[in-house]
């Protein structure tokens, strides 16, 4: 009989074939893909200079960082070092979303800062891939918004400060459809002729890359679908109260601004959204009530992007061993019904004085 | 993949469809002495004993586990030597040869059916604890106990999902001794006074169904005896699972179903039962597979208890040319143990001996997918539970419920990383005690 050599482990001794994170990485690069071709086909040459230029940075950032480490420990160099994490796609997914939240007119140095600056502050100090607290994509984004916001108004956008679209010329007056006047619903839907960030003006192709990923059950449904429907619940109720048709309105503040891109790819990074089934629906939930809070009361006209990194310092509050539980309970879900309708009573107080 | 996910692949087909072939006679069979409860133990006979098959020759010590020893063959007894037992560990096992004659110990004689009807629940608890039946499907939890239960009994299932990939060989002694099956559950039913069996099968496994229904209405038309096919995920061979999709009972962590009027036994327990009281017989032989996908010839056997696992590897012309690195593992794949050598002994308790091809998986950072969450079949939180191992934080495991885990290996089969979460949990489990 043939000599082998046996080998103890300990069980199980299979593993799912399928599982793989470079797929689940992968598969949200394939669900931009429509996204990046209605950017591309809306703002052209300049649209794809800012997605390749926001992908360069955050790899080369990466890159680079991996080199210093390895150099720091001892390690002699080498062109593909240990620690190579890209090819994971985890920084070109990054880069990519991230990509798609600017403007199309943004300066090339404003994008490298950014984007440089993001994936350092927001994932690879914590300890790269796994370990990040926050999502990169949306970390980059902000310091852009906070830094240079002003930069990008300047240039005579409409949408200007925060990568909301329609939502910018909303800002003066939130509880008019005035927006819609000039960018109707079908627009909207389409992104056809709507300035704004590349990636966020075409809901059609975002609930395409949405579906998509549902499909390969490469995210969470839940978060999005949470989020989303917290933001047209909450903008129902207000409708309702104020002197506009409220579906028009729901569906201007579903399909206008980031809500859709945040939702469908920012949101539902699971390295910064809590593990559990109860948890992931919550923490989707307050993000849509920071969302609609800073859209109607807050400075900035968008909030998506705010609300994203708010609820990623919240994950390990959601995943407190104490109270972190995998399966819904009665008296959670009468809990959970509780808080959603203290939220549309506490936003409609808030819509009767700022009136 | 960040989904609820219970589909393992399950490889059956490998051996599902191959009849049992009979190695009844090694030369020389190894009978443990020890096993993971019993550490002490006497044995009556010497190195050159003449021994016939069901003679008792010795008695294993450890308060309710005690239990007495048979010899499997009948021939000569050899020396006491260290052999591989199923969990992994070396124990004391003495040996001996065959002299192929099969004399039957005296003791072994058949019950007529008259008898049977007559014989009380004390009375069979006797017969099986005089046999020393344990429960077959791999828990070696010793079967008098379970069967000599005070509770009111209602339901009595039988196990048969055998949710494990790879294994055939319940599939197989249901196909073939359809009639063994439930004869031994209407001993059962006899014993505990309960009304109702269920033989609980996959769903998929219309086979088994059909021979079942067939057996019970044309043999059996005086019980209240079905077979149920349940899901065909895993881990529904799980005994809670079972009750939980079979009667709707859901029982809690820590509860023995005998509280809720159910109990449950593994189909090889069951025949167990069979043979022990209508043959006087202690378990000699058993279904046993042999599989995997670096063994050339996956087959079914059925075995003398005893046997070396390398003859029986040599049976099915060993291993597949291109394995370098295979592990030889006693039981699943998802719970089985994991041995050093192939010289291992089949135990009353192994089902099956899997030889896979060495696969190093390479692990990456948890990227917090929480599939392990959705799937995790008593609901807790594997990932969690792995983060506080590593910060070695035992307020957190205790507060995760680490100590519910059954060890079913599901969190680290859907891992998107490939991270081996259950090893984590099995230590978190350990720390806490």
């Amino acid at each position: 009989m043939k000599d082998v050599k046996i080998i103890r482990k300990t069980a199980p001794y299979l593993r799912r074939p399928q599982a793989n994170v470079t797929r689940m990485m992968r598969d949200v690069t394939i669900a931009l893909v429509p996204a990046t071709l209605v950017a591309l086909y809306s703002f052209g040459l300049s649209a794809l200079l800012v997605i390749l230029l926001s992908i360069l940075t955050m790899v080369v950032t990466e890159y680079v960082y991996y080199q210093i480490q390895d150099l720091n420990n001892g390690e002699g160099f080498q062109l593909k070092n240990k620690s190579f994490t890209l090819y994971n796609f985890s920084a070109v997914t990054s880069g990519l979303i991230y990509g798609l939240t600017l403007p199309d007119d943004t300066a090339w140095w404003i994008i490298v800062v950014g984007g440089a600056l993001g994936l350092f502050l927001a994932k690879l100090i914590w300890g790269g891939m796994g370990q990040n607290i926050f999502n990169p994509a949306a970390v980059a984004r902000l310091l852009v918004v906070v830094t240079y916001g002003t930069i990008i108004a300047s240039t005579q956008h409409v949408d200007g400060v925060a990568g909301a679209t329609a939502l910018g010329v909303q800002n003066a007056d939130p509880f008019s459809l005035e927006a819609l006047s000039s960018y109707g619903l079908t627009n909207l839907f389409t992104g056809i002729g709507i300035p704004g960030s590349i990636g966020e003006v075409s809901a059609i192709a975002l609930i395409i890359g949405g579906v998509y990923l549902a499909m390969r059950s490469s995210f969470e449904v839940r978060i999005p679908l949470a989020f989303i429907g917290t933001v047209a619940m909450l903008a129902l109720a207000v409708g309702l109260v104020v002197n506009v048709n409220p579906i028009e309105y729901m569906l201007f503040h579903v399909l206008s601004g980031g809500l859709l891109f945040g939702a469908i790819f920012m949101a539902t990074d699971p390295i910064t959204s809590p593990i559990t089934k109860p948890g992931r629906i919550a923490a989707g939930f307050m993000m849509g009530v920071v969302t609609f809070l800073i859209r109607l009361f807050g400075a900035y006209p968008e909030g998506v992007v705010f609300s994203i990194v708010l609820m990623n310092l919240f994950v390990p509050t959601f995943d407190y061993f104490k109270w972190s539980k995998s399966s819904f309970t009665k008296r959670r879900i009468l809990y959970f019904i509780g808080v959603v309708v203290l939220t549309i009573a506490v936003v409609l107080v808030g819509v009767y004085y700022a009136r | 993949m960040i989904k609820k996910s219970r589909n393992v692949r399950d490889y059956k087909a490998l051996t599902k469809a191959l009849p049992t072939l009979r190695y009844v006679d090694p030369e020389k069979v190894y009978i443990h002495l020890q096993n993971g409860r019993c550490k002490t133990y006497d044995l009556y006979v010497k190195e050159g004993d003449k021994v016939t098959l069901g003679e008792i020759i010795g008695m294993r010590h450890g308060g309710f586990f005690e239990q007495p020893i048979h010899s499997t063959v009948s021939g000569v007894i050899g020396p006491v030597s260290k052999m591989f037992h199923r969990t992994g560990r070396k124990v004391d096992c003495v040996e001996i040869r065959n002299d192929f004659t099969e004399t039957y110990h005296p003791s072994v004689i058949d019950r007529p059916d008259s008898v049977i009807e007559k014989l009380t629940q004390a009375e069979m608890v006797q017969i099986i604890k005089d046999r020393s039946l344990v429960g077959l499907g791999g828990s070696g939890f010793p079967s008098y106990i379970k069967l000599g239960t005070k509770e009111k009994i209602d339901t009595v299932v039988v196990n048969a999902v055998e949710c494990e990939p790879y294994l055939s060989s319940d599939y197989r002694l249901i196909m073939e001794h359809p009639g063994r099956v439930v004869e031994g559950l209407k001993y059962v039913l006899q014993a505990l006074g309960a009304k109702k069996g269920l033989i609980a099968i996959k769903n998929k496994n219309k086979a088994l169904s059909q021979v079942l229904t067939q057996v019970i209405n044309v043999r059996y038309p005086e019980l209240d005896v079905k077979v149920v096919g349940l899901g065909n995920y895993y881990p529904q061979g799980w005994e809670i699972e079972v009750f939980k999709n079979a009667l709707g009972i859901e029982i809690p962590n820590g509860v023995l179903p005998m509280k809720y009027g159910v109990i449950g036994f593994n189909v090889s327990t069951c025949v167990g039962m069979f043979d022990a009281i209508k043959h006087n017989l202690p378990v000699t032989k058993r279904y046993f597979t042999l599989t995997g996908d670096a063994i050339k010839f996956p087959q079914n056997y059925r075995v003398k208890v005893g046997t070396s696992v390398k003859e029986l590897i040599e049976m099915s012309d060993g291993y597949s040319g291109n394995a370098e690195e295979v592990l030889v593992i006693m039981g699943g794949p998802m719970m089985g143990t994991s041995v050093t050598s192939d010289n291992v002994i089949v135990s009353k308790t192994t089902t099956s001996v899997i030889v896979l091809k060495n696969v190093d998986y390479k692990e990456e950072p948890c990227v917090r997918c929480g599939s392990c969450v959705y799937s995790c079949p008593v609901h807790i939180e594997p990932v969690q539970i792995m983060n506080a191992v590593k910060k070695d934080d035992k307020e957190a495991m205790k507060g995760l419920e680490a100590y519910k885990c059954i060890e079913c290996g599901l969190c680290a089969y859907v891992c998107t990383s490939k991270i081996h979460v259950t090893d984590y949990v099995r230590k978190a489990k350990k720390l806490i005690g």
